[in-house]
């Protein structure tokens, strides 16, 4: 089974390009807008990772990881963030989150990220 | 007699001169009676008269005269200020001198020997009265004349055309009316005396309105002015005002004010009018001046300064004269509140060469604690207008610290989307198989690839930029995690380097390094230090300024102590300028500062300061400080574990 990758943002064109550009390497990338729907996603099709953002409308980023990890504590949650926020930080490592990437970041970053955690 | 009825508004003293004028008249037409005067002869070396029966009454009367004008006249003097003493003194010695003269004569006339002669006595009582006058404005000379003049006249007639009537035409009177002739004189007398005082007062004010004219003109306008003042809200206008109106309407050639500054060390000027050529802009609230007005609560009078020079020279006298000289002050009229001088105006010489009369010094004071009120008026006013600029600032700046977080969260978002779809793009064009286009096809994607370069190169430099902004609006995260001193006054340092010099001072880290964390936000903390360091660094800077102490140099200490458990104590001591006592209590008011205006705060650091402290992190914060010694701010925070 090929690995299976999350991306949640309410950014249209985010998910687009992201999903492109790890589809391209042979990832099976699943998108999702919200919150709600990443949860169901991670219900039904359990993916390894996500990458999730921090800030959206509906529930956020923090909430939304509470919850993946309630139902998943193998999932790898990579949180993606719009500044350097000391809070959030400690709160989603303290929840378990992965990593923590800064906006705007770079696709290398994300690429060397993702496929550090495929090697393990 | 009349001098005294004058200076006071006794009725008794008033009643007493015209019994005595009464007096006068009688002897005065009597005197060519042989009851009065029998005759004059020789009696070595001067004449002298014979007595008549009549001259040993007039003798009593002159001496009842003087003996009760004299204590009233002392009893004034010694209720009398400088100015007035000054004048009474001159008064009282020409009194006795003129005394003396008439008791001589007297005695000269009963053959008692004069042991000097009374001639030279008058005119020096004369001479001593001239002098007075034209030296120490011994009463306004016309308005004095002109009163006892009218005085004299009326009730010469009042009382003089009865008796008159009487002696000279008594005969023809008891030819063509009989035996009752004398009711005649009677009825004209009792007429004449009813009409008397209504003819003085009415002839009286007549002649003043028309010799003060002038004087009353411009205290009517002055008055006027001093009801309009307290309307006028704008503090520079007002100043500008008070000086304009006086200096127009009295005619002077030249006018100033000097208002007590903020911090009550100076009197600065406020406004003036008809530019001197010697201005000084500041007084110290320590001068001599300053130290005369708050004493005597009076207006100075140069003259006066120069006169009581001319007595007896002291060196605030002499300090007196000069600093009035520097600032062009023929007058100087005080503005109090209470016990607060003000502000004061400075008067400069009546265009007309005119002398200041008493009239117009009360005029000027009425004017000046008129001034008062409306200065203070109008400071209150400019001072709740200023806090409401700084508190609509502040609103200002919050908003726009929201707006600037929420645009720059925005602003992100799109520069990670541009991020996304470039990254994407590269990649795409980096993963194809070029190998079978053609150069041209080639050249075209280097050309595509290196636009998307550079499309990325500028999203992340746009990214630092929104960083960068993020910084200053430093919205304040609740979060509190464990956070050593160190770390805490490492970013302190780094941030107030750029508002002050760290070189000019000493900052001692005075604490065990393995010191325990405290439980804090690094952004809040950063905040409270910088803000007491900044304030530590203007107070030791003040400090330099005003002690000018040989070799000090500012020192800041920062040590701990663990009195409270579970609590560490961070101690922040400076050697500054401290705080005054009085402004002690409302250091951590909103909007209250003490700092001088070039380097001046909004006074909301210690506020901010306190509320970041006790209710983010719940602590406490405190303040120790001494006038001229230093401040120490004892701040307790909650230790990690």
């Amino acid at each position: 089974m090929p690995v299976r990758l999350l991306i949640v943002d309410d950014e249209d064109d985010v998910r687009e390009f992201a999903a492109s550009f790890f589809r391209k390497r042979k990832i099976e990338v699943v998108t999702a807008s919200s919150g709600e729907e990443a949860v169901k996603i991670v219900v039904s099709q359990e993916p390894k990772i996500v990458l999730l953002d921090i800030k959206m409308d509906g529930i956020d980023g923090i909430e939304t990881l509470k919850r993946i990890k309630e139902l998943n504590k193998q999932i790898k949650v990579i949180m993606i963030t719009g500044r350097d926020d000391e809070e959030a930080k400690q709160k989603t490592k303290d929840l378990g989150a992965y990593g923590y990437i800064n906006k705007p970041l770079e696709l290398d970053e994300l690429e060397k990220m993702v496929m550090k955690l495929l090697e393990k | 007699m009349f001098i005294v009825m004058e200076i006071t508004s006794d009725p008794n003293i008033k009643r007493f001169s015209l019994f005595s004028l009464a007096f006068a008249i009688f002897f005065f037409v009597s005197c060519n009676s042989p009851l009065f005067i029998k005759g004059v002869v020789k009696y070595a070396p001067y004449f002298t008269v014979v007595p008549g029966p009549l001259y040993l009454l007039f003798a009593i009367y002159f001496g009842l005269s003087y003996g009760y004008a004299t204590p009233k006249l002392l009893k004034i003097y010694s209720g009398s200020k400088s100015h007035r003493r000054n004048q009474l003194k001159y008064i009282i010695i020409a009194f006795f001198l003129a005394f003396m003269a008439g008791t001589m004569h007297f005695l000269a006339a009963y053959r008692i020997p004069e042991i000097f002669p009374h001639d030279i006595l008058v005119i020096t009582f004369t001479l001593i009265f001239a002098y007075a006058i034209v030296r120490y404005r011994l009463l306004d000379i016309t308005i004095a004349l002109t009163r006892a003049s009218i005085f004299v006249i009326v009730y010469t007639l009042v009382l003089g055309i009865p008796f008159a009537l009487a002696g000279f035409l008594g005969e023809w009177l008891s030819i063509h009316i009989g035996q009752n002739w004398w009711m005649a004189p009677l009825v004209l007398m009792a007429i004449l005396a009813t009409t008397g005082p209504f003819l003085y007062i009415y002839l009286q004010r007549k002649a003043e309105d028309r010799l003060l004219k002038e004087q009353k003109r411009y205290q009517d306008t002055l008055k006027k002015a001093s009801l309009g003042m307290t309307r006028i809200r704008d503090l520079n206008k007002l100043i500008k005002l008070i000086v304009h109106v006086v200096a127009k309407s009295v005619r002077l050639n030249f006018a100033s004010i000097y208002i007590l500054d903020n911090d009550d060390v100076l009197y600065r000027l406020g406004a003036e009018k008809n530019k001197s050529n010697a201005l000084v802009s500041e007084i110290s609230s320590t001068s001599s001046l300053i130290n005369w007005l708050t004493k005597n609560k009076d207006a100075l009078v140069f003259e006066e300064i120069k006169r009581q020079m001319h007595d007896h020279t002291t060196e605030e006298l002499e300090d007196l004269r000069s600093q009035m000289l520097s600032i062009d002050a023929s007058v100087v009229i005080p503005s109090f509140i209470g016990d607060r001088l003000l502000a004061f105006m400075v008067l400069g010489e009546k265009r007309s060469g005119e002398i200041y009369s008493q009239d117009d010094l009360s005029v000027f004071t009425v004017l000046a604690n008129q001034a008062a009120l409306a200065i203070e008026n109008a400071r209150f006013f400019e001072e709740a207008k200023e806090m409401q600029e700084q508190i609509a600032q502040a609103e200002k700046m919050a908003t726009i610290g929201t707006m600037a977080d929420g645009l720059s969260h925005q602003i992100n978002n799109r520069f990670h989307a541009l991020s996304m779809i470039t990254g994407d793009t590269m990649d795409t064009i980096h993963l194809v198989d070029m190998s079978t286009y053609t150069p041209e096809q080639k050249e075209l994607i280097t050309q595509i690839r290196h636009s998307l370069e550079r499309i990325q190169a500028n999203v992340v430099q746009g990214g630092e930029v929104v960083k960068g902004m993020l910084k200053y609006t430093r919205k304040g995260d609740a979060g509190l995690m464990a956070i050593t001193l160190d770390k805490v006054l490492d970013a302190t340092l780094e941030m107030v380097q750029y508002k002050i010099k760290l070189s000019m001072i000493d900052i001692v880290r005075d604490y065990p390094k393995d010191i325990a964390s405290v439980v804090g936000n690094l952004t809040q903390l950063q905040e409270v230090f910088f803000n007491l360091i900044d304030n530590a660094y203007d107070a030791m800077m003040e400090r330099k300024d005003t002690l000018k102490e040989e070799g000090y140099r500012g020192r800041i200490r920062i040590y701990t102590e663990n009195v409270n458990s579970g609590f560490l104590t961070i101690h922040l001591e400076d050697n500054g300028i401290g705080v005054k006592l009085e402004d002690f209590k409302k250091l951590f008011t909103p909007f209250f500062t003490t700092k001088v205006s070039s380097r001046r705060g909004t006074g909301l650091g210690l506020y901010v300061i306190k509320k970041i402290i006790a209710s983010n992190h719940g602590g406490t914060i405190n303040v120790s400080s001494t006038y001229k010694q230093g401040t120490r701010f004892t701040i307790e925070l909650p230790m990690h574990n």
